[in-house]
């Protein structure tokens, strides 16, 4: 049994966004200053107080530059998680260690990119120099053949997910729909006010078969960000404090980057289980006690499994658990409650982190009564990361 | 000679030698043994009856026989033969010429067999002109359809099969552009596979890379505990070993999964791209493309095989490149087993799929065929002379076309299907570097007599190459099989 020490004694005091949109007109740096400042507003902490920051690899706004223009005298942690959108919650675990390891007080997770105006991940690695390192050779497998971008790495797995369990596209869609319809309540969502129905979803283009465009998450301008202190110091703030019930990085055997094409079997994703077998070890919880869940959906396909691996259903029935409603408002388990990446906008899953934290505090606009645990995963296909958020 | 002839003026010229029969051929050599050896090599075709004479004994034939796709190849001329003067075919193609229409390709060629020929007979063929058509605005050019009809009897006497044969004669650079892209939609990306991105290569993948350039799968191998790792990697997961050899995969698998990149589009391919995790029968699993398909015919459990694309050259704009050639390994359905035991009719429903066939494209492939019906026209083996008259490359004549679907049909039906008729219709051109690929399934099934007709195609990158029919007789429960060959 593994029982995280900062498990239940750190919380998220304050999240901060930017808008979301398709062309910022700002630096990136920029934005993650804007997110840090609103969600240092959004706790009533000042900018001095802080001495950790915490992000992804990927990000382009160094710890150094974000420092500096928030004024902050010193830095005690900073730190980064890889594997791209894996990293989320990961930010998320490190400060919270950090916190209740006593090397900072205050600690800053942010992540923010013009994915749309700027590098679009969506056109793929077709332009990387093959150089000589583990991670450039590793592309070797795939890139030659034409598999160069990320819908083409999670359509492999998605086409077998049909095979053996009988998935179809149209429970793919059933996946963006719901997204879809939370987004058209939610004002910063992008797609606000803009459903689809399962119909547009199977009509809509292909992008990579099996997924459909409307399969794929936004391309999003942004910046998140959050505020990760200990619980007895949340308490004195602004805000209820979010307590950190459970946090977790997980990878699992023979794992690759978005492309664990070799394992013996792969529609499930273990690095998603290793992160649930600790956040149920360390929270003492178990899926009945979660009402709402925040599923990290840059492609739909690996949402199935994702329900899975923490046991809300069993393996190969998420497709009847998602087609018999319980992902939306008013089921059993309502998932993404602000629009998801599909719908509020792509920040690599920070947001979803800020939507986990309001449905605790009971402010989301599409808020499940009695959410007391509400879980949050990071990326997929990578390896990856989740929070289990509770009220203090 | 001139071009300028007035259309009507030849038309009614061409129209005139319609119906008229020209001389039965005077055939060199009876149908040879040794010859059909070297069609069955060039084809693929082990049909024992060919070429066994123990095996052929046994068969429904009795002894040996020549494969029925030859049967119009045995009175040609061969290379120093020039076109006969009183053939009402040559005649009509003389005069087209003479307007212009210089070029020329053949479109169908329809087979009857009566029976089986076999070696040591003398065939000939009487030859009647039987239509002309008007002149036509084709893809390859501006030019007529001639058709002649060729009825073939052994020395003597006796008709032992027919033959309808449709030739288009047109004018070089005169045919339809390509459609483009649609208006305002961007060109699609430039297909060479030199463009595609290249593999990292560092020292411990290397091996792999250096295997597909001799083409050979090559798979890391642990020398500590025989496991098979892929990707390669330093040290073995399972003993821990750094001593790290490979073996050579029999490049035999299957489809465990696929996806098919349509958006974006970069350069180095054709989309939509078929991209393929092919699981090996030794139990390691690669990324590659399936070729020789369609996308309607991928499935996850197609038996493959491994087949190579040299796609980066070690010379790229004059310089050499230091990385070396690229050789990427590729899938193709798997080659169907020749079947030993034949089909009965009563196995066979209409509907039935044939397994698919992918036949690449070579230029040895071409030569080989073409020379194997004796045919020795220069676009079939020439490649500068198939550069002038406006081809990029030699590509295969009718005759081999018709000796693979043959193979295909016989192939799936067993040794003792008796042939009836080939049917083919040619579209696009088979050049070396394409894969020809088989479909088909079966139109009609009779119990009673055995009769079964099968429809096919055959497609290139290009498009349809062949489609056509072809005719069988399967042995029934009520008719022994000796009575279905004579
Ligand atoms: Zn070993």
């Amino acid at each position: 049994m593994t029982a995280h020490a900062y498990a239940g004694r750190t919380a998220i005091a304050g999240i901060g966004a930017t808008e979301f949109s398709k062309r910022s007109g700002r630096s990136e740096l920029r934005l993650a200053l804007e997110a840090c400042v609103a969600a240092l507003d959004d706790a009533g902490v000042a900018p001095e107080q802080v001495s950790g920051l915490s992000t992804f690899t990927m990000d382009t706004n160094p710890e150094s530059d974000v420092m500096r223009s928030l004024g902050i005298k010193e830095l005690t942690h900073f730190s980064r998680v890889h594997f791209g959108g894996g990293a989320p919650c990961g930010t998320v675990q490190l400060a919270a260690m950090a916190v209740h390891e006593g090397v900072a007080d205050y600690v800053l997770c942010y992540r923010a990119f013009n994915e749309r105006s700027g590098h679009r991940f969506g056109t793929g690695v077709q332009d990387r120099v093959p150089g000589h390192t583990a991670e450039e050779v590793a592309y070797a497998w795939t890139s030659p053949f034409g598999l160069l971008t990320p819908a083409s790495w999670i359509a492999m797995f998605a086409t077998r997910m049909m095979h053996e369990f009988g998935v179809t596209s149209e429970d793919f869609g059933r996946v963006a729909v719901a997204d879809r319809r939370h987004a058209a309540t939610n004002p910063r969502a992008w797609f606000y006010e803009q459903p689809i129905t399962l119909e547009d979803h199977q009509n809509s283009r292909w992008i990579v078969e099996p997924l459909h465009l409307l399969d794929c998450c936004q391309e999003t301008d942004g910046g998140q960000a959050i505020l990760v202190t200990s619980l007895e110091r949340a308490r004195d703030l602004r805000r209820p404090p979010v307590v950190i019930e459970g946090a977790a990085q997980g990878m699992a055997e023979d794992q690759q980057m978005m492309r664990s094409f070799f394992r013996d079997e792969i529609t499930g994703l273990p690095e998603m289980g290793v992160c649930a077998r600790q956040i149920w070890e360390t929270s003492g919880l178990g899926p009945d006690d979660v009402q709402t869940a925040v599923v990290y959906d840059h492609f739909t396909p690996f949402v199935l499994p994702q329900l899975e691996e923490f046991g809300f259903c069993a393996r190969g029935e998420a497709k009847d658990f998602i087609a018999d409603g319980n992902i939306e408002l008013g089921g059993r388990l309502p998932v993404n409650t602000h629009g998801g990446q599909l719908g509020e906008g792509y920040l690599h899953g920070m947001n979803g982190i800020a939507e986990g934290v309001r449905q605790v505090r009971g402010t989301s606009v599409n808020q499940v009564d009695g959410a007391e645990h509400v879980l949050v995963t990071g990326g997929t296909g990578v390896p990856t990361s989740a929070l289990l958020l509770g009220a203090a | 000679m001139t071009d300028t002839t007035e259309p009507d003026d030849l038309l009614a010229a061409l129209r005139a030698l319609v119906g008229t029969e020209g001389p039965p051929t005077t055939p060199r050599h009876p149908v040879d043994e040794t010859l059909v050896a070297h069609w069955c090599d060039a084809m693929g075709d082990d049909h024992p009856v060919y070429v066994d004479p123990d095996a052929a004994a046994a068969s429904v034939h009795g002894g040996l026989v020549a494969p029925p796709a030859t049967l119009d190849i045995w009175d040609r001329g061969g290379l120093k033969h020039a076109r006969s003067a009183d053939s009402p075919r040559g005649r009509a193609l003389a005069l087209l010429e003479a307007a212009g229409f210089t070029s020329v390709v053949a479109v169908n060629s329809e087979l009857e067999l009566r029976r089986y020929v076999r070696p040591g007979e003398l065939l000939s063929n009487v030859e009647i002109l039987d239509a002309v058509s008007e002149e036509k605005a084709t893809g390859l050019g501006v030019g007529h359809f001639v058709t002649t009809r060729h009825r073939y009897s052994t020395a003597d006497g006796e008709h032992v099969g027919d033959l309808l044969f449709r030739v288009l004669k047109f004018k070089p650079g005169t045919g339809r552009p390509a459609p483009g892209p649609g208006e305002g939609a961007p060109p699609p990306p430039d297909p060479d596979p030199a463009l595609r991105p290249r593999p990292a290569i560092n020292l411990d993948n290397e091996f792999f890379w250096e295997g597909a350039r001799r083409h050979e799968l090559r798979i890391q191998q642990c020398r500590g505990c025989q496991a098979l790792h892929n990707p390669p990697t330093p040290r073995c997961p399972d003993c821990g070993s750094f001593d790290q050899g490979w073996i050579v995969a029999s490049g035999r698998g299957h489809l465990y999964s696929f996806a098919v990149p349509r958006y974006p589009q970069v350069r180095g391919f054709r989309y939509p791209v078929l991209v393929g995790l092919v699981e090996l029968e030794e139990g390691a699993r690669l990324v590659s493309n399936v070729v020789g398909v369609t996308r309607e015919q991928l499935s996850v459990g197609m038996p493959l095989e491994v087949c190579w694309l040299d796609s980066h050259p070690a010379q790229v704009e004059g310089e050499t490149d230091a990385r070396g050639p690229i050789t990427l390994p590729q899938f193709r359905p798997a080659t169907p087993p020749r079947r030993e035991a034949t089909l009965a009719a009563a196995d066979v429903a209409e509907g039935d799929a044939l397994p698919l066939f992918a036949v690449p494209v070579t230029t040895t492939l071409i030569v080989a065929g073409a020379l194997a019906t004796r045919d020795f026209t220069d676009v079939h083996h020439d490649r500068d002379a198939a550069v002038r008259a406006g081809s990029p490359d030699v590509f295969m004549n009718i005759n081999t076309t018709l000796g693979l679907t043959e193979r295909y049909v016989t192939d799936w039906a067993g040794p003792d299907a008796v042939v009836r008729a080939l049917r083919v219709r040619l579209g696009a051109p088979n050049h070396p570097g394409d894969i020809l690929a088989f479909s088909g399934s079966v139109q009609s099934v009779d119990p009673a007599t055995g009769a079964v007709v099968v429809a096919l195609q055959g497609a290139n990158g290009l498009g349809a190459h062949v489609t056509g029919t072809v005719e069988l007789t399967l042995p029934t429960a009520s008719t022994p099989t000796q009575e279905a060959s004579r």
